[in-house]
């Protein structure tokens, strides 16, 4: 089965306005990485949103882990975002805490016992090879290591999918490789991601699927069915 | 791969599926259970884990910056001890009313004209009534005496001619009797020829009575006035507390932080301020009494009482902290259900 599955999905903000998606149809396979491009206002956010259920669809149906979201209860949210891991540009980490408490709160929230919590942070943190600074506070990192954090808090609870919108949005392109990397190493070991981003030069070079958007159509996939 | 025993049926089939598409973990490999397979027993400890951790950080929050709550405190200890104070009142009272209840005293007026012998043979006459467990006669002289003694105001005397008081036999029914016999006797005694008129200590008693219960009723508007206050207060210092926490409380719930989750530091903030405001109002009130009793007494011996005014029970005591941690909790849940729900991710 799918880990994503999206059936003519609709969504438009308020009662009046555009669509931001219009009849959106795409699968994810279980393991898979794609990534999700477009004009700025294709609609990109929105379709992640959807996922984490920050948004409701207008129409339509989606599933994830085989879950129809349109079933989901208000008081099952939470325990859907569990399963699934978010990066954001603006990364959302908290200031007034440690990088280690930053990435242990998923598994604080979902109660794990401390040793435990500290045995996964510490190899969430050195996945994306930032162990040595476990310590500091995230104000004081750099932009790359900020969004590597981001990243180690999405995955400390090995969560089987993985989603990011536009990851490396405020990174050079060197680092905005390495973080490219990390998410491929995440899906070689099971993670399903899916990566919005308009760094075209970037996923050209990785060969990976890629499905488009223009002004919420799918407009194409380069899905090449095995 | 190696599973550990807790792991549930169903992880395990979803990774050997998953494993089963994708080439074999260079890293990271999968052990323990993911957070929505932990075991009932595991959640319940991590849940009663959570309420303790954030129990006692709470409470180490507010005592480690006292100056921040400090005004909240006060106006929650002041609005406790306003009808706290007044409920000590009341109850002190109550027991003095309660105590002087026993007696249903009857003063018996005679006529001026009346003669001693007179008097002495309507004395013997009335002990004869059913009702009436004892009975002395202080006649028009002695009762002159006692008043030049009892008030000081023998030169007002002097100047008067001749006793202007009347004698008065007093009387004494068993402590038992009801309060519609009382009135039956008094009744009796002022029909009996040579009597003036009867008067039952009834009557202040029963004024004092109704106006312990308009009291209560008193001290019952003014305590859900300031718990209404206490809720304004609380809620209002809870939605500032959630207002600095936007950013958190949108991390926390994108990661799969329940409204629980999320509710319950501020819960327990609302409690600890409740609880503190009302241990300083009970230092309040103990306060109040140590300033008052004294003088209390003074006055009650002067009326020839043994009156004392009684401290905060240890019950009543406690029914403050009680209460005060209601209103604290329920404060806080108010703006809480009012203000969190919105934050969201
Ligand atoms: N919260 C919102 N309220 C109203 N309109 C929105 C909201 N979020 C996005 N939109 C609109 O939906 C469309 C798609 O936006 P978005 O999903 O953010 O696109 P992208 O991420 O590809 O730039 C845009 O036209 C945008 O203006
Ligand atoms: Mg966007």
């Amino acid at each position: 089965m799918s880990m994503v599955r999206f059936e003519q999905v609709s969504k438009r903000y308020g009662a009046a306005g555009r669509d931001a998606l219009n009849g959106v149809s795409f699968e994810l396979d279980r393991g898979e990485l794609a990534f999700l491009t477009g004009h700025s206002g294709a609609g990109k956010s929105t379709l992640l949103k959807l996922m984490m259920m920050m948004e409701r669809p207008t129409r339509g149906q989606l599933f994830v882990d085989d879950q129809n979201l349109n079933k989901l209860r208000a008081s099952q949210v939470p325990y859907h975002r569990r399963k699934v891991g978010v990066v954001f540009q603006n990364h959302q980490l908290l200031f007034d805490r440690s990088v280690y408490d930053n990435v242990a709160l998923p598994l604080q929230i979902a109660g794990y016992s401390p040793v435990d919590c500290a045995r996964r942070v510490r190899a969430a943190l050195d996945s994306v090879g930032l162990l040595q600074l476990e310590r500091r506070n995230p104000i004081e990192l750099s932009g790359g290591e900020q969004q590597r954090v981001g990243i180690a808090r999405a995955v400390v609870n090995k969560p089987p999918l993985l989603l990011a919108d536009e990851p490396t949005g405020n990174l050079d392109p060197e680092l905005s490789a390495e973080i490219m990397d990390l998410f491929v190493r995440f899906q070689q070991v099971g993670v399903t991601v899916l990566i919005a981003t308009h760094d075209i030069a970037l996923i050209e070079r990785m060969g990976k699927r890629r499905l488009i958007l223009d002004h919420g159509r799918m407009m194409g996939d380069t899905h090449v069915s095995a | 791969m190696s599973a550990p025993e807790h792991r549930s049926g169903a992880e395990y089939t979803q990774r050997k599926v998953v494993r089963n598409d994708t080439p074999p973990p260079t890293r990271k490999p999968s052990s323990g259970a993911s957070a929505q397979n932990l075991g009932f027993t595991a959640r319940l400890i991590a849940w009663l884990g959570h309420h303790q951790l954030v129990a006692v950080e709470t409470l180490l929050k507010l005592l480690a910056k006292p100056a921040a709550s400090l005004l909240t405190w006060l106006v929650i200890a002041i609005a406790l001890t306003l009808p706290g104070g007044l409920w000590m009142a009341v109850s002190n009272l109550e027991q003095l009313s309660g105590s002087v209840q026993q007696s249903g005293r009857m003063s018996v007026y005679l006529k001026p004209e009346l003669s001693v012998t007179a008097a002495t043979t309507l004395k013997q006459r009335i002990d004869q009534l059913p009702g009436v467990a004892k009975t002395s006669l202080v006649d028009a002289d002695a009762a002159l005496a006692q008043f030049r003694e009892n008030t000081g105001l023998a030169d007002v005397l002097d100047m008067l001619d001749g006793n202007p008081l009347p004698a008065v036999i007093l009387v004494e029914p068993p402590l038992d009797l009801s309060r519609d016999a009382l009135l039956a006797l008094q009744q009796k005694l002022a029909d009996l020829a040579g009597v003036e008129s009867v008067e039952l200590d009834l009557a202040w008693l029963e004024r004092l009575n109704s106006l312990l219960a308009l009291a209560q009723r008193i001290v019952l508007i003014l305590g859900i006035l300031l718990a209404l206050a206490i809720l304004l207060v609380v809620g209002n210092t809870i939605r500032l507390a959630i207002a600095a926490r936007v950013d958190e409380i949108r991390v926390v719930k994108l990661v799969g932080g329940t409204n629980a989750y999320v509710r319950r530091p501020f819960l327990y903030t609302g409690l600890w301020y409740g609880m503190v405001g009302g241990v300083l109002s009970w230092i309040l009130l103990i306060i109040c009494w140590a300033v008052l009793h004294g003088p209390v007494a003074e006055l009650a011996s002067l009326y020839g009482s043994g009156f004392e005014l009684q401290p905060l029970s240890a019950s009543a005591a406690l029914t403050l902290l009680l209460v005060g941690m209601g209103l604290g909790w329920f404060g806080a849940w108010w703006s809480v259900s009012r203000h969190l729900d919105e934050i969201e991710p």
